[in-house]
């Protein structure tokens, strides 16, 4: 389950719209996404917040993988609602219902910028919001190797299952002691493997005396602009909403009774 | 020794992966007790998809896998793994340990032996692939070669009646090839059944007499070596190249130097040319 | 002027009693494709790591004389600009594929030489015609198999134009056929562009057509350079545990082998020439 999860934050080469926004734009989105969320805690504006997440969504493409992580997250949804509905005496249910929005909202928004950011791209955005090149560098790497670290840790589990090494233990001490087994050939080989990237990565010029070039480049574009723009006037449109300079009706803060 | 006994039945099974990939479609094989057997063919063929099937490691979508007559379906994967060893590509995979020993008793703990029997098979082992003077080395320490070596021994000492290897020979130089052919005969000669993945041409075909060729997910061809690896067009299609001793052999022929059918083999062939040669220069 | 000049070098690894190169002397010339033979531990990984100043710039050790590539020491002059003269293809390509996609790859090293874009668009386009990867521009280095990404790798490192080309056990991981078709990938590289290629591999059957020299190592010390004619029918090469190709195997197990030609047969062709001759 939980490898399946991770999936839906993987990227995924699309042709759609949202795929061509500048990653500094979609950033944007999942921030202000964020903080949309953050600032209600009553079920009907997160409920709005929500649904206008959706045509984002379907204009990436993305519903398939959108509703697998979704559904990913259905362990968490019911250890929310148990826990706030037994603890919290006052309206628990209503709470953990909005709780569960919230999260929603802020996994989808931060599932649609994983899924149409190039990893390449995120590293020069990062570069143009002035973070230096090792550093991006630093993150494109990390994330170039999840894929290459998942692989090996299968092939520990299986080289040591097909010697006997069972996976279920009883008890929280076997169960530390019954990593071992797999983590040190993991931590082992990671090491390794960093010294042969090292090695690779000198041989090949890094960190060169000499002023770097970038072959590849990211603009921001007239959409990426309208973009942005329409996401700060749904920001700025909810902060009038919680400062209630913008009065809403009263079925805005309607909640369950339980 | 009880010749023809199946005592690994593989029925039609299809394995796909969770993104739809097909890595085995309608695989069949039955391989008897004693055998040793080479699996070749291309990267990305559903070799490794199959022997991981053997014990469990994967479960096929379709089709059953049977050893010892008993569907693998209904055991777990450390219960397989008292009868099947399989070793995989890299040791460093499986070398976590403090010491060689160490290394080697975890292999045994989960089977039901006392200390004494451990102990015992621990220096047997030791001895038999001369480790007992790095008994107390970390495996971290060991060469590429070395290492391989103790992986094989870790698997060795719990005495599976299968073992399955992956590209055994991959960066051993020539003595460690031949000491591990020497402990697989050994291991033949106890009646035990070998499967091996290997990329190894003239190895497989010098040493291995039945050979499976796979291509894209299925069996491409199952028979003796002689026949399987000889055969240009099934080479091609498995993205193998023919045995240099073949590609000799087929060459003296269009020469017209007549080689017979049944020279497949280095010592063989030595003989037939040391005999050619002594004739010929003899008539000069 | 040789491009690799080795005076009297040795190097052990901190932590190491044992010296991994012991007293090296080696010139290596331009326009020569060189096969890198030792039994594992003899310090062939070692000697790869001297050629463009990883030893001893960064694998930390003591060291005795000296190298030089090119005229330049490679223990005062960086790594980086080691580069241009030497590339490197290491074992594992898993290892040094370090970005998202083929053509960030490829652009890496140039770009962190400060070569223009303009410059690098051209590169690129030459250098994926040469390797065969023209298709695979915008793959993930997870979407590409090993003979690919062993190719990328090539790509990657050739790009920078080196002197010298050096791999070790490119084709280790692969399967016979693709191993076959990037050794004669290498060969027509080193032939049209004139460069140095050494290699150090196991698939000597698929090598020894090919490679004009051979650079013989046993126990970190250089035992043999030469062409591949005298170093394989020298008593020292016979002596060593390396995985020998078949034909020469076949015929130094002949009874009477010496007396009936003074040059082994390295292929399979050459083997079949010598018997031509009876018919």
């Amino acid at each position: 389950m939980s490898f399946e999860f991770l999936n839906s934050f993987k990227f995924l080469k699309k042709k759609s719209i949202i795929h061509r926004l500048d990653p500094r734009a979609k950033l944007l989105f999942a921030m202000v996404y964020t903080i949309n969320a953050l600032m209600f805690t009553e079920i009907v504006p997160l409920i709005f917040i929500f649904l206008s997440i959706i045509p984002f969504i379907v204009l990436g493409k993305l519903f398939h993988q959108w509703i697998k992580s979704i559904r990913g997250l259905a362990f968490l949804y019911i250890f929310i609602i148990i826990i706030n509905t037994l603890f919290i005496t006052n309206n628990g249910f209503s709470f953990s219902l909005a709780m569960i929005i919230r999260i929603t909202t802020m996994i989808s928004a931060f599932s649609i910028f994983f899924l149409t950011v190039d990893p390449n791209d995120l590293a020069l955005s990062l570069i143009s919001m002035k973070v230096p090149y090792e550093f991006a560098f630093s993150f494109s790497l990390a994330f170039r190797f999840v894929p290459t670290i998942a692989i090996e840790a299968q092939n520990i589990i299986d080289s040591q299952q097909s010697r006997g090494y069972e996976m279920q233990k009883k008890g929280i001490i076997n169960q530390i002691k019954n990593l071992f087994p797999l983590l040190v050939p993991l931590i082992i080989g990671s090491i390794k493997r960093a010294f042969n990237v090292a090695e690779a990565l000198e041989s090949r010029a890094f960190g060169s005396k000499k002023e770097r070039t970038f072959y590849f480049t990211i603009r921001y574009s007239v959409t990426d602009w309208i973009f942005t723009f329409l996401l700060l006037i749904i920001l700025v449109v909810l902060i009038f909403i919680r400062l209630q300079i913008i009065i809403m009706p009263e079925w805005f803060n309607w909640g369950l009774p339980v | 020794m009880t010749a023809n006994k199946t005592i690994i039945l593989i029925d039609e099974i299809d394995y796909i992966y969770p993104n739809n990939t097909i890595a085995l479609s309608k695989v069949s094989l039955k391989i008897n007790k004693g055998e040793l057997i080479a699996i070749m063919g291309q990267n990305g063929a559903g070799k490794t998809t199959l022997i991981r099937t053997l014990n469990g490691l994967i479960r096929p979508t379709n089709g059953n896998v049977y050893v010892k007559g008993e569907n693998n379906s209904t055991k777990s994967i450390a219960q397989l793994s008292k009868i099947i060893g399989i070793i995989f590509q890299n040791p460093m995979h499986q070398l976590f340990s403090n010491s060689i020993e160490e290394e080697l008793k975890f292999s045994l703990r989960n089977l039901e032996y006392t200390k004494e029997q451990i102990q015992q098979k621990i220096d047997n082992i030791l001895s038999k692939f001369d480790f007992e003077k790095y008994r107390n080395r970390s495996p971290f320490n060991l060469s590429g070669g070395e290492a391989k070596k103790l992986a094989l021994a870790t698997i060795i000492c719990r005495d599976p009646e299968i073992l399955v290897f992956d590209e055994p020979t991959l960066g051993q130089d020539a003595k460690e090839i031949d000491f591990f052919l020497k402990v697989i005969y050994n291991e033949l000669e106890k009646g035990k059944t070998i499967v091996m993945v290997t990329h190894n041409i003239e190895f497989a075909f010098e040493n291995i007499p039945r050979t499976i060729l796979m291509a894209n997910g299925k069996i491409l061809a199952d028979g003796p070596t002689e026949q399987v690896l000889t055969n240009d067009l099934l080479v091609k299609k498995a993205s193998l190249v023919l045995p240099q001793i073949h590609q000799f052999k087929l060459g003296l022929k269009e020469i017209g130097i007549d080689v017979p059918n049944e020279i497949f083999k280095e010592r063989d062939m030595i003989s037939f040319i040391n005999n050619y040669l002594k004739v010929r220069i003899a008539n000069r | 002027m040789s491009l690799i000049k080795f005076n009297n070098f040795s190097f052990r690894y901190k932590g190491n009693e044992e010296y991994a190169l012991n007293n090296i002397n080696l010139e290596i010339n331009e326009n020569s494709f060189i096969l890198l033979l030792g039994e594992t531990g003899s310090g062939k990984t070692s000697l790869i790591r001297c050629l463009n100043g990883l030893i001893p710039q960064f694998y930390a050790g003591y060291y005795k004389g000296s190298v030089e590539i090119a005229g330049k020491s490679t223990i005062t002059t960086p790594i980086s600009d080691l580069s241009t003269v030497v590339g490197i293809v290491f074992q594992n390509p898993e290892n040094q594929l370090v970005a998202m996609n083929v053509e960030h790859e490829i652009a890496f090293g140039m770009e962190n030489l400060g070569i223009s874009p303009r410059e690098i668009e051209k590169r690129i386009k030459e250098v994926i015609k040469l390797t065969e990867i023209e298709h695979l521009l915008e793959r993930a280095p997870f979407e590409i198999s090993g003979g690919e990404k062993q190719r990328v790798a090539i790509a990657s490192v050739l790009v920078l134009e080196p002197l010298l080309l050096i791999l070790d056990e490119p084709t280790a991981n692969l399967d016979p056929f693709f191993a076959k078709k990037i050794i004669t990938m290498l060969k027509k590289i080193q032939e049209t562009k004139k460069i140095s290629v050494i290699i150090s591999e196991h698939r000597m059957d698929l090598l020894i057509p090919l490679v004009d020299d051979i650079i013989l190592m046993e126990n970190g010390k250089l035992v043999g350079y030469d062409d591949k004619n005298v170093i394989m029918n020298s008593e020292i090469f016979h002596k060593l545990n390396i995985n020998k190709p078949k034909i020469y195997t076949l015929f130094k197990g002949l009874e009477y082998g010496s007396t009936y030609f003074n040059k082994l047969p390295l292929s399979v062709e050459d083997a079949l020439n010598f018997f031509r001759q009876f018919n």
